[in-house]
């Protein structure tokens, strides 16, 4: 109930000097920034502590390339939703930012099929 | 036109109806929220054809590596990965400093916001000439000087023959190559049988290095993009432009530099953290 009645009051405001003030607008503070970037640098430390724990036993490629991707989508999501500010962006601009990479994955998707479909892994030699 | 009533000075075009808000609000838009909504609606349209440009790139990546995942092993041996992850972190704290400019000119701190900006030009150019170190390397090598440095002064000369940049002139390292693959070849199972390294266009090893200049240098010419945004949006918030109401520029054009940052945070594991 409380709830509402700020709404409508924010609402009114809004309407009122929307030219000038934009309370309403959700905002990310700094703090919230250095905590990403703090998350950023361990994952950075993570990918290259792989990479290098990898170098000294013997694990199946699949799962380092695996590992490494799946830090590497970490970190992006974390730079989109914070710093590029998706995570309080209208709804459009965040519908855009997740069909670029809904786009990409139909691209791969199709090819790799196509690939498959002449038969894969390869022959040695050049690709056909 | 003017000589009509030259005593009345003929107003600007653009003067008028802008009692109610700020120069900066198009006649158009309802409110600066919902301008700077358009706006940056407007640039990820554009970051996705970005996205998509890079993403051929990435495609033929996935197709070669997961074709030659031997010959990836043994390439991405010879690439600085030290100098990848430092300028991975100056990527990576540029991409803070501009988070922290967007937010210095929301709250209508121009001074901070100048810093920030300054800073991110500092760090924008330094990957560069990390970049541009890396890549003086490989063409020192393919001179056949030990490094940049010698390469110049006619300093030492490299021992064995190394040519990386893709070319008639390309040459992988026999014995290093041999040397990285005895663990590789061991862990992996040597099945498929190791690509023989050849010289020039032959040697399977360039298309690695093909793909790695191509995505790098595309990366890079981003980069001086990149940086001559972050000179203009320094200029014109020098200039005062920039206010709480109207920071769409700085928004905007922090969208663009984040997408480098993207962009870089999938090529340093992909090409120089490779197995």
């Amino acid at each position: 109930m409380a709830k509402t009645s700020t709404t409508a009051a924010h609402g009114a405001r809004d309407a009122h000097d929307a030219h000038t003030e934009h309370a309403g607008h959700a905002h990310i503070s700094r703090g919230t920034y250095y905590k990403v970037f703090a998350a950023l640098m361990v994952l950075m430390a993570l990918t290259v502590g792989a990479w290098w724990i990898e170098g000294m036993i013997a694990l199946p490629r699949l799962l380092g390339v695996t590992i490494a991707m799946a830090i590497a989508i970490a970190k992006t999501t974390l730079i989109i939703l914070y710093f590029m500010h998706v995570k309080v962006s209208e709804r459009a601009t965040q519908l855009y930012a997740g069909a670029a990479f809904v786009g990409f994955a139909i691209m791969v998707i199709i090819t790799m099929a196509d690939y498959f479909a002449r038969g894969w892994p390869p022959p040695p030699g050049p690709l056909p | 036109m003017a000589t009509t009533t030259p005593t009345a000075k003929p107003a600007p075009a653009h003067e008028h109806g802008h009692e109610a808000h700020g120069r900066e609000l198009a006649h158009h838009f309802e409110s600066a929220q919902q301008q700077k909504e358009t706006a940056t609606l407007g640039m990820w349209v554009f970051l996705v054809t970005e996205i998509m440009l890079f993403g051929g790139i990435f495609m033929a990546y996935i197709v070669y590596r997961w074709a030659f995942p031997d010959v990836w092993a043994e390439a991405a041996h010879h690439l600085n990965t030290p100098l990848g992850a430092v300028n991975t972190v100056v990527l990576l704290v540029s991409s803070l400093t501009v988070a922290l400019a967007v937010n210095a000119a929301e709250e209508g701190n121009r001074r901070r916001l100048l810093t920030m900006l300054g800073i991110t030009l500092l760090l924008g150019a330094t990957f560069l000439v990390i970049k541009g170190f890396e890549y003086s390397e490989k063409f020192a090598h393919c001179a056949g000087a030990a490094d940049p440095v010698a390469w110049v002064t006619g300093g030492a000369r490299l021992e064995e023959r190394e040519c990386l940049v893709p070319g008639r002139n390309f040459v992988f390292p026999e014995a290093h190559g041999a040397e990285g693959s005895k663990g590789a070849g061991a862990a992996h199972g040597a099945e498929a049988g190791h690509a023989q390294p050849q010289a020039g266009l032959g040697s399977p090893y360039q298309l690695f290095y093909f793909l790695y200049f191509v995505a790098t240098g595309l990366h890079a010419v981003h980069m001086v993009i990149g940086l001559t945004i972050v000179s203009v949006l320094t200029f014109i918030a020098w200039r005062g432009v920039i206010t709480p109401t109207y920071y769409t520029p700085i928004e905007v054009g922090g969208l663009y530099w984040h997408l480098i940052d993207i962009i870089w945070v999938f090529l340093f594991p992909l090409f120089y953290l490779v197995h």
